[in-house]
């Protein structure tokens, strides 16, 4: 009886009080899929094998609990994961075997670290006896994994199993978040625990510290900075989002009068209709946004990482600004620019600490600098993509049409190439969390299973994936997940029959040696209805307002092919290499 | 070119050896000596790196980096005259008979090495100091023909009045007697 008590002692008594039937000593599986449940994980993207039978037979007891999504490729269970978590807030879980399946993971892993994804990654692993024999399906997961996960660890007993998984999720969603890769020897799933199961959730490390509230005086330099500031500007990125800072950021903004503009994950977390919003920025965000960095006087970085993409030639960035860099992980201070005032600490209460030291201000003026490139921009691109002349679809036209019939509320999964900068400029986002995409490791075929993912992790919202003819057929196996799943993923093919952006590369600065960018595609449509999924091809622009109706009315999951002009180019665009204000518009 | 010794404090697991190298790797930065062993408090392990770098702010960036591997409990780079540091060597001589004898006063009093071993054929001697003080012995021992060579990596404390230790998380520690 004494025992029976120790093993229900958890935070979260609800989920274990029925699982009172359960064997007291459980194995390694079973105290693995009982420490998910506890840890409230509801949903599991994986792909079964040898080395990781153990556990998917103990999952088969508590399909009642725990939701487990079959995919197609381990890679599908990564992004789905990824978009799950991106979407729902949760720690994204992937459960995979040993050596192919885990090797196939790594690129949603590596995606994950840089995107600062929560993921727990458990991959099966040959028996502890074997490890280091060249055993059937064994891969060094952990030597392969160290340089790309948050942590990871090998679970080689049984016992084991309750701590490291309490660890694993405090590390993976505490602080800048990321993926956790567990790699559970096959002994320590069949082999009983020592001692009856019970759960204890980790709340903090001794050799983990993430800090979240930021040092009074580095927020009192920062206040100065932005009260002295003549032509401040604001940049935030997706750190706003993780740490749920939308309102705190609106209101510091709405405060100073202070324009601001967002990075690539950033984008939704101010609507783009408000007045204080300058647009996105990098490579290819607006004009404004990229020539006004370099004459701002102070330039607010929120939970962004200065990626080369915004920065352009890090050397010519934003000399003339003092820099305020607010952000959680202390290593990304001074690592592509140097701050004057780095504010370490979460985006939510460094902002609620800054707010009431901030002097209300109006920047008017300087605010009216961006509308006068907009106007530039507008006239020069954005008028001429919306309402073109050409024969076929432009990219553009497509995402501002669906903007508007989803009003700007839909979530939007871009892959990754000129379909996802596209996305990026022409979607109206009116809502925040509504744009998943893979900005650090660009990583084609990441939409199709992400906006899968997201589906699971948020079923109350329309998510619609925006994916390129190439980026498809790299995933273009998840179509049979989503299809057995039956729900409503709609997904859009902005074909040209080509890799576009590395094709405009090509045109822009190899002179035009189309050098292995052409694809010849298959019938996507009858693809996807081999899988069972609905979908047709729109060639016309008269009918495109009609096909979208048609994707988004479907209340199962739908393929809408669009083939869209074959040479467009994206712009504006700043040449790699090149700095922000050397900005193109053609 | 800097040298910098880089003080790392680590949960002493396996793997973490890899996890600190690892970082170096990625940035292209070699290392010219390694010492890692458990400290007084158990299940701790301390680092002495050392490199060579011309890029304070380098150095600084992966420092940084290290200190984000979430088993390091603290990290800490220095310059050298910020640290006392040393290296220990051992020199296998040879002791052919008839060759010329070692002159054991100038290898203690002046070289401060001592011989550690005795064989028929050759001596072992220990000799601990700086890498400078240890390739002037080098220089002076050579003649005699060194049949081994092998140097530690560098161990060096730092000369700030406080214990490095004092910056390690609070935890209840235990201690080797």
């Amino acid at each position: 009886m004494e025992l029976k008590e120790k093993q229900l002692v958890t935070r979260q008594a609800e989920p274990l009080a029925d699982l009172s039937h359960q064997p007291e000593i459980l194995n390694g599986s079973h105290a693995l899929i009982r420490s998910l449940i506890a840890e409230g994980v509801e949903t599991i993207f994986g792909y079964p094998g040898g080395a990781i039978m153990p556990v998917y037979d103990a999952i088969y007891d508590y399909q009642d609990q725990i939701n487990h999504i079959l995919v197609r490729h381990e890679q599908g269970a990564g992004h789905a994961a990824e978009g799950y978590a991106r979407l729902s807030g949760k720690v994204g879980v992937c459960l995979v075997t040993s050596g192919p399946g885990a090797t196939n993971l790594v690129t949603a892993v590596a995606d994950a670290i840089i995107d600062s994804t929560p993921l727990v990654c458990v991959i099966g692993q040959v028996a502890k006896h074997l490890l280091g024999t060249d055993a059937f399906q064994e891969t060094d997961v952990i030597g392969v994994t160290m340089p790309i996960t948050k942590w990871n660890y090998q679970i080689t007993s049984a016992d084991e199993v309750p701590e490291i998984m309490a660890k694993a999720f405090y590390i993976a969603k505490s602080g800048r978040p990321g993926p956790v890769l567990i790699d559970i020897t096959k002994n320590a799933q069949q082999e009983l625990m020592s001692r009856p199961f019970s759960y204890t959730y980790c709340e903090k490390l001794v050799s983990y510290h993430p800090r979240l509230s930021p040092k009074a005086d580095q927020v009192e330099k920062a206040a100065k900075l932005i009260n002295e500031a003549k032509r401040p500007f604001l940049m935030f990125g997706h750190g706003v989002q993780l740490a749920g800072a939308e309102k705190e950021l609106l209101e510091l903004v709405e405060k100073t009068g202070i324009p601001c503009a967002s990075t690539l994950l950033g984008l939704s977390s101010v609507p783009v209709d408000h007045p204080l919003y300058a647009g996105w920025l990098g490579m290819h965000g607006n004009y404004g946004t990229n020539i006004l960095t370099n004459q701002c006087d102070v330039l607010i970085g929120v939970g962004l990482r200065f990626d080369d993409r915004v920065t352009g030639d890090a050397s010519r960035y934003a000399k003339q600004a003092k820099i305020i860099h607010i952000e959680i992980d202390p290593a990304e201070i001074d690592k592509v620019v140097k701050a004057e005032a780095p504010v370490v600490g979460d985006a939510k209460q460094a902002l609620q600490m800054l707010l009431p030291l901030v002097k209300p201000n109006d920047h008017s003026v300087w605010r009216n600098e961006f509308r006068k490139y907009d106007a530039m921009e507008d006239e020069q691109i954005t008028q001429p993509e919306l309402a073109p002349t050409t024969e076929k679809i432009k990219m553009a036209e497509v995402v501002r049409m669906l903007s508007d019939k989803t009003k700007g509320e839909a979530v939007i999964v871009a892959d990754v190439g000129q379909h996802q900068m596209v996305a990026a400029r022409y979607y109206q986002f009116k809502r925040s969390n509504s744009f998943i995409t893979s900005g650090g490791l660009g990583t084609m075929g990441y939409a199709l299973p992400a906006a899968f993912g997201a589906k699971v992790g948020d079923p109350s919202r329309e998510v619609v994936a925006i994916i390129g003819d190439g980026c498809f057929q790299m995933t273009i196996q998840e179509l049979g997940t989503i299809a057995q799943s039956g729900l409503p993923v709609k997904a859009i093919i902005l074909n040209n029959n080509y890799l576009g952006m590395v094709r405009q590369w090509q045109q822009l600065f190899f002179e035009k040696r189309y050098s292995f960018v052409e694809l010849q595609n298959p019938d996507f449509i009858t693809i996807a209805k081999g899988f069972g999924i609905a979908g047709h091809t729109c060639s016309q622009r008269e009918s495109l307002s009609e096909s979208l109706d048609q994707l988004l009315q479907s209340d199962k999951p739908y393929l809408l092919e669009v083939l869209v002009e074959k040479e467009e180019n994206v712009f504006p665009m700043v040449p790699s290499g090149a700095c922000v204000s050397d900005i193109r518009l053609c | 070119m800097t040298t910098y010794t880089i003080c790392v404090f680590t949960e002493n697991t396996i793997g973490i050896l890899n996890k600190i190298t690892i970082l170096f790797t990625r940035r292209r930065i070699n290392i010219e000596s390694l010492t890692v062993s458990e400290t007084e408090r158990k299940g701790v392990s301390r680092f002495t790196i050392v490199i060579h770098h011309d890029s304070r702010e380098a150095v600084e960036k992966l420092v940084r980096q290290i200190r984000k591997v979430v088993e390091v409990l603290a990290v800490f780079g220095y310059l050298c005259d910020e640290i006392v540091y040393n290296e220990i060597a051992l020199f296998k001589i040879a002791t052919p008979l008839g060759s010329k004898a070692l002159d054991i006063e100038i290898i203690n009093k002046v070289h401060k090495a001592w011989v550690v071993y005795w064989h028929l054929d050759y001596v072992a001697i220990q000799k601990t100091g700086t890498e400078e003080e240890i390739f002037q012995f080098f220089d002076y021992i050579k003649p005699h023909g060194i049949l081994e060579f092998v140097r530690s990596g560098r161990v060096a404390v730092s000369k700030s009045p406080h214990s490095l230790v004092d910056y390690l998380p609070e935890a209840e520690w235990e201690y080797y007697l």
